[in-house]
Protein backbone atom coordinates (compact mmCIF):
# COMPACT_ATOMS: atom_id res chain seq x y z
CA UNK A 1 0.00 0.00 0.00
CA UNK A 2 2.86 2.35 0.42
CA UNK A 3 2.94 5.88 1.31
CA UNK A 4 -0.84 6.27 0.78
CA UNK A 5 -1.54 4.04 3.74
CA UNK A 6 -0.84 6.75 5.52
CA UNK A 7 -4.31 8.65 4.33
CA UNK A 8 -6.42 6.06 4.41
CA UNK A 9 -9.44 7.26 6.28
CA UNK A 10 -12.49 4.68 4.83
CA UNK A 11 -13.76 2.83 7.64
CA UNK A 12 -11.35 4.14 10.07
CA UNK A 13 -11.94 5.31 13.30
CA UNK A 14 -11.15 9.32 14.25
CA UNK A 15 -7.60 8.24 15.20
CA UNK A 16 -7.12 7.20 11.85
CA UNK A 17 -8.04 10.37 10.78
CA UNK A 18 -5.82 12.48 13.50
CA UNK A 19 -3.14 10.96 12.55
CA UNK A 20 -3.61 11.23 8.53
CA UNK A 21 -3.81 14.72 9.21
CA UNK A 22 -0.71 15.08 11.67
CA UNK A 23 0.87 13.59 8.30
CA UNK A 24 -0.68 16.43 5.93
CA UNK A 25 0.46 19.00 8.28
CA UNK A 26 3.85 17.50 9.02
CA UNK A 27 4.42 17.80 5.20
CA UNK A 28 3.15 21.18 4.48
CA UNK A 29 5.12 22.44 7.41
CA UNK A 30 8.39 20.81 6.37
CA UNK A 31 7.43 22.58 2.92
CA UNK A 32 7.29 25.88 4.17
CA UNK A 33 9.78 25.92 6.49
CA UNK A 34 12.25 24.87 3.40
CA UNK A 35 10.41 27.72 1.26
CA UNK A 36 11.15 30.09 4.16
CA UNK A 37 14.79 29.28 4.90
CA UNK A 38 15.72 28.95 1.63
CA UNK A 39 14.49 32.34 0.84
CA UNK A 40 16.00 34.44 4.21
CA UNK A 41 19.11 32.49 3.21
CA UNK A 42 19.22 33.63 -0.41
CA UNK A 43 18.70 37.12 0.90
CA UNK A 44 21.98 39.19 -0.13
CA UNK A 45 20.30 42.45 0.34
CA UNK A 46 21.70 44.33 3.04
CA UNK A 47 19.35 47.48 2.80
CA UNK A 48 16.53 44.85 4.14
CA UNK A 49 14.31 46.23 1.29
CA UNK A 50 13.80 42.53 -1.19
CA UNK A 51 12.75 41.59 2.60
CA UNK A 52 10.14 44.27 3.18
CA UNK A 53 9.11 44.14 -0.45
CA UNK A 54 7.84 40.74 0.29
CA UNK A 55 6.31 41.15 3.80
CA UNK A 56 4.67 43.90 1.53
CA UNK A 57 2.67 41.31 -0.04
CA UNK A 58 2.52 38.51 2.12
CA UNK A 59 1.17 40.69 5.05
CA UNK A 60 -2.34 41.98 3.02
CA UNK A 61 -5.33 40.90 3.42
CA UNK A 62 -5.31 38.52 0.74
CA UNK A 63 -3.49 36.76 2.47
CA UNK A 64 -5.11 36.35 5.13
CA UNK A 65 -6.64 33.26 4.50
CA UNK A 66 -3.20 30.74 3.95
CA UNK A 67 -1.86 32.59 6.71
CA UNK A 68 -4.91 31.30 9.18
CA UNK A 69 -4.27 28.02 7.27
CA UNK A 70 -0.55 27.56 8.39
CA UNK A 71 -1.19 28.12 11.38
CA UNK A 72 -3.80 26.37 11.92
CA UNK A 73 -1.42 23.59 10.51
CA UNK A 74 1.56 24.24 13.15
CA UNK A 75 -1.54 24.71 15.86
CA UNK A 76 -3.11 21.33 15.22
CA UNK A 77 0.75 19.20 14.50
CA UNK A 78 1.71 20.97 17.87
CA UNK A 79 -0.96 19.75 20.05
CA UNK A 80 -2.05 16.66 18.52
CA UNK A 81 1.88 15.89 18.79
CA UNK A 82 1.89 16.51 22.65
CA UNK A 83 -1.33 14.28 22.37
CA UNK A 84 0.65 11.33 21.08
CA UNK A 85 3.80 12.44 23.26
CA UNK A 86 1.24 11.60 26.34
CA UNK A 87 0.13 8.34 25.22
CA UNK A 88 3.70 7.14 23.66
CA UNK A 89 5.07 7.55 27.49
CA UNK A 90 2.22 4.82 28.59
CA UNK A 91 -0.36 7.83 29.90
CA UNK A 92 -3.61 8.00 30.32
CA UNK A 93 -4.49 5.43 27.25
CA UNK A 94 -7.79 4.48 28.55
CA UNK A 95 -8.62 7.92 28.22
CA UNK A 96 -7.52 8.66 24.52
CA UNK A 97 -10.61 9.15 23.05
CA UNK A 98 -11.60 12.12 25.59
CA UNK A 99 -7.87 13.36 25.55
CA UNK A 100 -8.45 13.35 21.60
CA UNK A 101 -11.90 15.47 22.11
CA UNK A 102 -10.16 17.65 24.12
CA UNK A 103 -7.35 18.37 21.90
CA UNK A 104 -9.69 19.03 19.28
CA UNK A 105 -11.29 21.84 21.33
CA UNK A 106 -8.09 23.41 22.17
CA UNK A 107 -6.89 23.07 18.55
CA UNK A 108 -9.75 25.54 17.63
CA UNK A 109 -9.63 27.50 20.18
CA UNK A 110 -5.69 28.25 19.82
CA UNK A 111 -6.24 28.77 15.97
CA UNK A 112 -9.58 30.69 16.19
CA UNK A 113 -7.92 32.88 18.78
CA UNK A 114 -4.59 33.43 16.30
CA UNK A 115 -6.93 33.84 13.11
CA UNK A 116 -8.14 36.79 15.15
CA UNK A 117 -4.77 38.51 16.18
CA UNK A 118 -3.90 38.29 12.83
CA UNK A 119 -7.07 39.53 11.55
CA UNK A 120 -6.22 42.71 14.17
CA UNK A 121 -2.78 42.88 12.69
CA UNK A 122 -3.71 43.28 9.23
CA UNK A 123 -6.79 44.14 8.49
CA UNK A 124 -7.07 46.45 11.62
CA UNK A 125 -9.95 47.59 13.62
CA UNK B 1 -34.57 -11.45 2.94
CA UNK B 2 -31.88 -11.50 -0.26
CA UNK B 3 -28.57 -9.75 0.56
CA UNK B 4 -25.90 -8.78 -2.12
CA UNK B 5 -22.29 -10.36 -1.52
CA UNK B 6 -20.03 -7.85 -3.10
CA UNK B 7 -16.53 -9.65 -3.29
CA UNK B 8 -13.36 -8.42 -4.33
CA UNK B 9 -11.66 -11.64 -6.15
CA UNK B 10 -8.01 -12.45 -7.06
CA UNK B 11 -7.16 -15.00 -9.14
CA UNK B 12 -3.50 -14.62 -9.52
CA UNK B 13 -2.97 -12.25 -11.90
CA UNK B 14 -5.89 -9.85 -11.75
CA UNK B 15 -8.64 -8.79 -9.03
CA UNK B 16 -12.44 -8.15 -9.83
CA UNK B 17 -15.60 -7.28 -7.83
CA UNK B 18 -18.44 -10.28 -8.14
CA UNK B 19 -21.68 -9.99 -6.53
CA UNK B 20 -23.73 -13.08 -5.36
CA UNK B 21 -27.42 -13.04 -4.42
CA UNK B 22 -27.20 -14.77 -0.49
CA UNK B 23 -30.51 -15.48 1.43
CA UNK B 24 -29.83 -14.47 4.93
CA UNK B 25 -31.71 -15.35 8.28
CA UNK B 26 -31.86 -14.08 11.50
CA UNK B 27 -28.81 -14.57 13.19
CA UNK B 28 -26.67 -15.71 9.60
CA UNK B 29 -23.34 -15.02 10.06
CA UNK B 30 -20.63 -13.29 6.75
CA UNK B 31 -18.77 -16.82 6.55
CA UNK B 32 -22.48 -18.99 6.64
CA UNK B 33 -23.25 -16.68 3.56
CA UNK B 34 -19.17 -17.63 2.09
CA UNK B 35 -20.03 -20.56 2.63
CA UNK B 36 -23.80 -20.87 0.89
CA UNK B 37 -21.94 -19.05 -2.17
CA UNK B 38 -19.29 -21.87 -1.96
CA UNK B 39 -21.78 -24.63 -1.99
CA UNK B 40 -24.32 -23.25 -4.15
CA UNK B 41 -23.26 -20.60 -6.34
CA UNK B 42 -19.36 -20.23 -6.86
CA UNK B 43 -17.39 -23.39 -5.51
CA UNK B 44 -14.04 -22.09 -6.96
CA UNK B 45 -14.48 -19.13 -4.23
CA UNK B 46 -11.73 -19.50 -1.71
CA UNK B 47 -11.49 -18.16 1.75
CA UNK B 48 -10.02 -19.00 4.88
CA UNK B 49 -12.54 -20.27 7.87
CA UNK B 50 -11.54 -22.87 10.67
CA UNK B 51 -13.34 -22.79 14.41
CA UNK B 52 -15.92 -20.57 13.32
CA UNK B 53 -16.59 -19.51 17.11
CA UNK B 54 -14.21 -16.75 16.94
CA UNK B 55 -11.19 -18.11 18.67
CA UNK B 56 -8.93 -19.34 15.45
CA UNK B 57 -8.92 -16.03 13.90
CA UNK B 58 -8.56 -17.40 10.56
CA UNK B 59 -11.59 -15.90 9.06
CA UNK B 60 -10.75 -12.05 9.27
CA UNK B 61 -11.37 -10.69 6.39
CA UNK B 62 -12.09 -6.60 5.73
CA UNK B 63 -16.76 -6.93 5.79
CA UNK B 64 -17.83 -3.50 4.84
CA UNK B 65 -14.47 -1.14 4.74
CA UNK B 66 -13.45 -2.47 8.66
CA UNK B 67 -11.26 -5.84 9.17
CA UNK B 68 -13.51 -8.18 11.34
CA UNK B 69 -13.80 -11.68 11.77
CA UNK B 70 -16.24 -13.19 9.35
CA UNK B 71 -17.63 -15.98 11.93
CA UNK B 72 -18.57 -13.32 14.39
CA UNK B 73 -20.01 -10.94 12.13
CA UNK B 74 -23.87 -11.23 11.65
CA UNK B 75 -25.22 -10.03 7.74
CA UNK B 76 -27.92 -8.70 9.46
CA UNK B 77 -26.49 -6.44 12.37
CA UNK B 78 -24.11 -4.76 9.02
CA UNK B 79 -27.33 -3.29 8.24
CA UNK B 80 -28.32 -2.26 4.32
CA UNK B 81 -28.64 -4.94 1.20
CA UNK B 82 -25.51 -5.13 0.54
CA UNK B 83 -22.10 -6.54 2.16
CA UNK B 84 -18.87 -5.72 0.66
CA UNK B 85 -16.26 -8.35 1.42
CA UNK B 86 -12.31 -7.62 0.84
CA UNK B 87 -9.19 -9.44 1.85
CA UNK B 88 -7.23 -7.78 4.49
CA UNK B 89 -4.74 -4.62 3.67
CA UNK B 90 -1.17 -4.79 3.96
CA UNK B 91 -1.01 -8.41 3.41
CA UNK B 92 -0.37 -10.51 -0.02
CA UNK B 93 -3.17 -11.77 -1.48
CA UNK B 94 -2.80 -15.46 -2.54
CA UNK B 95 -6.53 -16.06 -3.75
CA UNK B 96 -9.96 -14.01 -3.61
CA UNK B 97 -9.79 -13.24 0.32
CA UNK B 98 -6.74 -15.58 1.48
CA UNK B 99 -3.93 -13.58 2.24
CA UNK B 100 -0.36 -15.02 3.01
CA UNK B 101 0.39 -14.80 6.95
CA UNK B 102 3.72 -16.21 6.28
CA UNK B 103 5.46 -12.90 7.41
CA UNK B 104 3.19 -12.14 10.21
CA UNK B 105 3.65 -15.45 12.03
CA UNK B 106 7.17 -15.40 11.09
CA UNK B 107 7.07 -11.97 13.14
CA UNK B 108 5.51 -13.48 15.68
CA UNK B 109 7.75 -16.15 16.10
CA UNK B 110 11.09 -13.58 16.40
CA UNK B 111 9.59 -11.87 19.63
CA UNK B 112 10.05 -15.36 21.34
CA UNK B 113 6.11 -15.68 22.38
CA UNK B 114 7.35 -17.77 25.08
CA UNK B 115 7.96 -18.54 28.40
CA UNK B 116 11.98 -18.26 28.89
CA UNK B 117 13.91 -19.55 32.00
CA UNK B 118 16.87 -21.21 32.54
CA UNK B 119 15.98 -23.01 35.71
CA UNK B 120 13.37 -25.77 33.61
CA UNK B 121 13.77 -29.19 34.77
CA UNK B 122 11.14 -31.89 32.79
CA UNK B 123 12.16 -34.22 35.13
CA UNK B 124 11.29 -32.63 37.91
CA UNK B 125 8.93 -30.26 37.14
CA UNK B 126 7.81 -27.29 39.31
CA UNK B 127 4.73 -24.92 39.66
CA UNK B 128 5.22 -21.83 39.10
CA UNK B 129 2.73 -19.74 41.18
CA UNK B 130 1.76 -16.61 40.25
CA UNK B 131 -0.52 -14.46 42.10
CA UNK B 132 -4.21 -13.15 40.64
CA UNK B 133 -2.38 -9.40 40.31
CA UNK B 134 0.32 -10.85 38.47
CA UNK B 135 -1.93 -12.53 35.95
CA UNK B 136 -3.92 -9.42 35.73
CA UNK B 137 -0.80 -7.76 34.40
CA UNK B 138 -0.52 -9.77 31.13
CA UNK B 139 -3.83 -11.64 31.10
CA UNK B 140 -5.67 -9.29 28.43
CA UNK B 141 -2.79 -8.99 26.08
CA UNK B 142 -3.13 -13.02 26.29
CA UNK B 143 -6.01 -13.16 24.58
CA UNK B 144 -4.85 -12.78 21.13
CA UNK B 145 -5.99 -14.77 18.53
CA UNK B 146 -3.60 -13.44 15.70
CA UNK B 147 -6.10 -12.46 13.22
CA UNK B 148 -4.14 -9.76 11.79
CA UNK B 149 -7.28 -7.50 11.76
CA UNK B 150 -4.42 -5.39 13.96
CA UNK B 151 -1.33 -5.05 11.29
CA UNK B 152 -3.45 -4.73 8.28
CA UNK B 153 -4.79 -1.47 9.46
CA UNK B 154 -1.86 -0.52 10.89
CA UNK B 155 -0.09 2.55 8.68
CA UNK B 156 3.35 1.84 9.89
CA UNK B 157 3.14 -1.89 8.42
CA UNK B 158 1.63 -0.52 5.67
CA UNK B 159 5.01 1.51 4.46
CA UNK B 160 7.37 -0.78 5.52
CA UNK B 161 7.37 -4.95 5.53
CA UNK B 162 9.65 -5.21 8.04
CA UNK B 163 7.65 -3.57 10.29
CA UNK B 164 7.06 -6.26 13.74
CA UNK B 165 3.49 -4.84 13.80
CA UNK B 166 1.00 -4.67 16.74
CA UNK B 167 0.30 -8.21 16.73
CA UNK B 168 4.18 -9.35 17.23
CA UNK B 169 4.79 -6.34 19.74
CA UNK B 170 1.92 -7.46 21.96
CA UNK B 171 3.21 -11.18 22.33
CA UNK B 172 6.74 -9.69 23.28
CA UNK B 173 4.89 -7.70 25.95
CA UNK B 174 2.63 -10.19 27.23
CA UNK B 175 5.64 -12.60 27.80
CA UNK B 176 7.80 -9.76 29.32
CA UNK B 177 4.90 -8.77 31.79
CA UNK B 178 4.47 -12.14 33.04
CA UNK B 179 6.31 -13.14 36.39
CA UNK B 180 7.56 -16.36 35.47
CA UNK B 181 9.57 -15.04 32.52
CA UNK B 182 12.94 -14.37 32.63
CA UNK B 183 13.71 -13.72 29.01
CA UNK B 184 13.17 -9.37 28.97
CA UNK B 185 16.28 -8.73 28.05
CA UNK B 186 16.27 -11.21 25.20
CA UNK B 187 13.32 -9.69 23.38
CA UNK B 188 14.22 -5.49 24.37
CA UNK B 189 17.20 -6.45 22.34
CA UNK B 190 14.02 -7.44 19.54
CA UNK B 191 11.75 -5.39 19.60
CA UNK B 192 14.16 -1.77 20.54
CA UNK B 193 14.21 -1.07 16.72
CA UNK B 194 13.17 1.10 14.31
CA UNK B 195 11.50 -1.81 12.65
CA UNK B 196 10.39 -2.52 16.05
CA UNK B 197 8.74 -0.21 18.75
CA UNK B 198 9.84 2.90 17.45
CA UNK B 199 7.95 2.43 13.74
CA UNK B 200 4.59 2.92 15.75
CA UNK B 201 2.89 5.98 14.98
CA UNK B 202 0.63 5.65 17.30
CA UNK B 203 -1.94 5.67 15.02
CA UNK B 204 -4.11 3.36 17.57
CA UNK B 205 -6.50 1.73 15.07
CA UNK B 206 -5.23 -1.64 15.82
CA UNK B 207 -6.92 -1.24 19.22
CA UNK B 208 -10.00 0.03 17.19
CA UNK B 209 -10.51 -2.99 15.41
CA UNK B 210 -9.21 -5.80 17.40
CA UNK B 211 -12.30 -8.51 17.84
CA UNK B 212 -11.01 -9.38 21.26
CA UNK B 213 -10.02 -5.91 22.63
CA UNK B 214 -6.79 -6.76 23.51
CA UNK B 215 -6.00 -2.94 23.07
CA UNK B 216 -2.32 -3.79 21.34
CA UNK B 217 -1.54 0.08 21.07
CA UNK B 218 -1.69 0.26 24.95
CA UNK B 219 1.22 -3.12 24.77
CA UNK B 220 3.24 -1.35 22.36
CA UNK B 221 3.48 2.16 24.33
CA UNK B 222 4.07 0.22 27.38
CA UNK B 223 6.79 -1.40 25.23
CA UNK B 224 8.23 1.58 24.12
CA UNK B 225 8.39 3.03 27.50
CA UNK B 226 9.93 0.26 29.36
CA UNK B 227 12.05 0.19 25.87
CA UNK B 228 13.34 3.51 26.47
CA UNK B 229 15.12 2.92 29.85
CA UNK B 230 16.29 -0.60 28.88
CA UNK B 231 18.43 1.76 25.83
CA UNK B 232 19.25 4.07 28.63
CA UNK B 233 20.69 1.85 30.95
CA UNK B 234 22.58 0.21 28.25
CA UNK B 235 24.38 3.10 27.60
CA UNK B 236 25.57 3.66 31.15
CA UNK B 237 26.39 -0.28 31.33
Amino acid sequence: MAISGWFKVSGRSVFSLAFSFHRITGIILLIYLCMHLAYLTSLTDKTGQTYEGLIGVTVTPAFLAFDALLVLCGVYHGINGLRVIIHEFGLAYEYRKAILAISIVLILAVWLYASYVMYKLVVGG
Amino acid sequence: MDVEFRIKRFDGSKSYWQSFKVPVRKGMTVLEGLYYIKENIDPSLAFRASCRMGICGSCAIKINNKPRLACETQIMHLGGKTVTLEPLDNFKVLKDLITDFEGFFAKHEFVRPYLIRDDVDYNEPVELIQTPKELEAYYIFSLCIKCGACYSVCPAAATRDDYLGPAAITAAYRFCADSRDRGKEIRMDLVSSDNGVWRCHFAAECSEVCPKKIEPAKAIQKMRLASTFYMLKNIFR
